[in-house]
């Protein structure tokens, strides 16, 4: 911590030091805290698009869709040198988040039951998930242990590079998400009172699907699948907040993601330091006994 | 269509494609009240749907006025015409409050925040419809009665100049029964609300209604009146019922009767 103060007001003239926390702690914890806060608006997004209190990028297989995508893409370009940039690994994301995404929708027009729709979604994340497995058992040795740490999840190995392009992208959807509270808040009545009052229904579908989408997308080209975040942040922050109006958990969500992965960041990189574990161990242990929590809470 | 506020043209209803209801001619002027009435699966909820345009229309035209309704802008049909469906609302943490505000939502800015005169409106509202008291309680935790008069309040809240009502009696205890039909009256005599709904109680159809529209197979079976559609036996034919099952209970028998007159 002292050190940390030093560099800020420019007394610290050790050059390790400053590189370490200029090149490797910032990027990183910038990027913690803006995909945490995307993780986050990603699964309150989808919570209120099923109208189902358990859905979230992970649990929907849409995490799992994107990173197959990804993995298969990363293999394909490694494999003939091409180096692969982080606006195509997010293309490559969304394009995996979308076919997750096409695949639950047309699962939930044939059932409607809830649980269902979240079995389905796991589902999907499993055969997802065995895929990239496959595809990564069969990668060359010198990407195998960069996919295998990033298919697992870990914010390690952010550059400003990467932090930039994810700032540009989180923030224009989280712009036009807040832009999108009235309507949502219209939805919460469900299909016919929101049509009622002049909600166009399928645009607003529509624009639901992809922003998620393009969230998790985002989440996933950069830090790989990260579970219970999106369920578990937007729950308790409604519990804090007392509301469930968009305009004021929209911008919560997103700061308590922030947070929320940000303290789980730390975990992972202290418990076991050196070894760092994979953040979805961390978030598991905080994120799984609030899904818990909220499934008993609620009436059958 | 001239004089009528409220018309269609050659309607036909249903759903997935399947016709429920064909050629359907309604005309009402502004302060009318119809009432739906039919036997169970006669399709009044689906013709309640498809006025609202929350079913698409299998054939004919909506008008309002003059105004085809499938050419209106959802924004200004929410100006004109609210609704109250049966469908079980499901919300958390939501105030009756906040649930009958949500009325104001076509009148609000990009970000739904009402203005001094919305919250105006609101409270006022809820004086109107007797629910203030219910004001601060969770909507989720009300009962079902209670939450079809917060639902009423939140269609009159929308300042409609229709409003159409599938079955919005069947929670409600005698006397609010009574005082939501009293709220209509008045609201069609103060503003020229225009009210479409479907009822069970065929006493209350009967007592308020300007118009009656019998629901049976795939043609309206009769529009008119009430003194037009409560006469001779045609309310046991509505429903399939024969005076011969009821000979043997005087009481049952005497009801039945009585149900299918009516009395000026």
């Amino acid at each position: 911590m002292p050190d940390v103060a030093r560099i800020f007001s420019g007394q610290e003239s050790n050059e390790t030091v400053t590189r370490i926390l200029w090149d490797i702690r910032f990027p990183r914890a910038t990027a913690v805290l803006i995909l945490g806060g995307a993780l986050s608006l990603a699964g309150y997004l989808l919570q209120t698009f099923f109208n189902n209190p358990i859905a979230g990028p992970f649990v929907l297989g849409i995490s799992s869709g994107a990173k197959m995508v990804v993995a298969l893409v990363m293999v394909f370009l490694m494999g003939r040198g091409i180096r692969v940039t982080s606006a195509s690994m997010i293309f490559a994301a969304f394009i995996g988040a979308m076919l997750s995404m096409g695949f639950v929708l047309l699962m939930s027009h044939r059932i409607h039951n809830m649980s269902m729709l979240v079995v389905s979604g796991v589902m999907i994340g499993y055969i997802c998930s065995a895929v990239t497995e496959l595809v990564v058992t069969f990668a060359d040795d010198a990407d195998i242990v960069n996919l295998h740490n990033w298919s697992r999840g870990s914010f390690s190995g952010m550059t400003w590079e990467s932090v930039k392009v994810m700032t540009v992208v989180v923030a224009a959807t989280f712009l036009a998400v807040f832009l999108m509270s009235k309507p949502l808040g219209a939805y919460q009545l469900g299909d016919a009172y929101a049509r009622n009052v002049g909600v166009n229904l399928q645009l607003l579908r529509v624009c639901i699907v992809i922003f998620s989408s393009i969230l998790s997308a985002c989440i996933v080209a950069f830090a790989g699948p990260i579970s219970f975040v999106g369920i578990a942040v937007p729950q308790l922050v409604k519990k804090l907040l007392n509301t469930t109006e968009p305009i004021l958990m929209i911008p919560a969500c997103f700061v308590g993601g922030s947070a929320f992965c940000l303290f789980c960041d730390l975990l992972a990189k202290t418990i076991l330091a050196p070894t760092e574990l994979s953040i979805s161990t961390v978030t598991a242990i905080f994120g799984a006994p609030v899904v818990l929590w909220i499934i008993k809470g609620r009436k059958a | 269509m001239k004089n009528y506020y409220f018309s269609t043209k050659k309607m036909c209803v249903g759903y997935d494609n399947k016709l429920l209801i064909k050629d359907m001619e309604i005309k009402l002027r502004e302060g009318e009240i119809l009432c739906l009435i039919g036997p169970n699966g006669a399709g009044k909820s689906t013709v309640l749907k498809s006025i609202a345009g929350q079913l698409g229309l299998l054939g004919g035209t909506v008008y309002l006025g003059e105004d085809d309704l499938s050419e209106m802008k959802a924004e200004e049909l929410a100006k004109r015409m609210s609704v109250v469906f049966t469908e079980k609302v499901r919300v958390e943490l939501k105030s009756c409050r906040d649930m009958v505000a949500t009325g104001r939502y076509p009148y609000t800015g990009w970000f739904g925040i009402l203005s001094e005169e919305d919250e105006l409106i609101v409270d006022e509202v809820m004086e109107l419809t007797h629910i203030t008291d219910l004001s601060e309680k969770d909507f989720d935790k009300i009962s079902d009665g209670q939450k079809q008069r917060v639902m009423l309040a939140r269609a009159i809240c929308q300042e409609p100049e229709i409003v159409v009502l599938d079955e919005p009696t069947s929670y409600l205890d005698i006397k609010y029964k009574l005082e939501f039909l009293l709220l209509l009256q008045e609201m069609r005599e103060k503003r020229g609300l225009t009210v479409i709904m479907s009822l069970h109680e065929l006493e209350l159809a009967k007592i308020v209604s300007d118009k009656i529209l019998c629901l049976k197979g795939e043609y309206v079976e009769r529009y008119g009146t009430p003194e037009e559609i409560f006469e001779s036996d045609f309310i046991e034919l509505l429903f399939d019922m024969n005076e011969k099952d009821f000979i043997g209970n005087e009481r049952l028998h005497a009801y039945m009767k009585q149900i299918g007159k009516y009395e000026r």
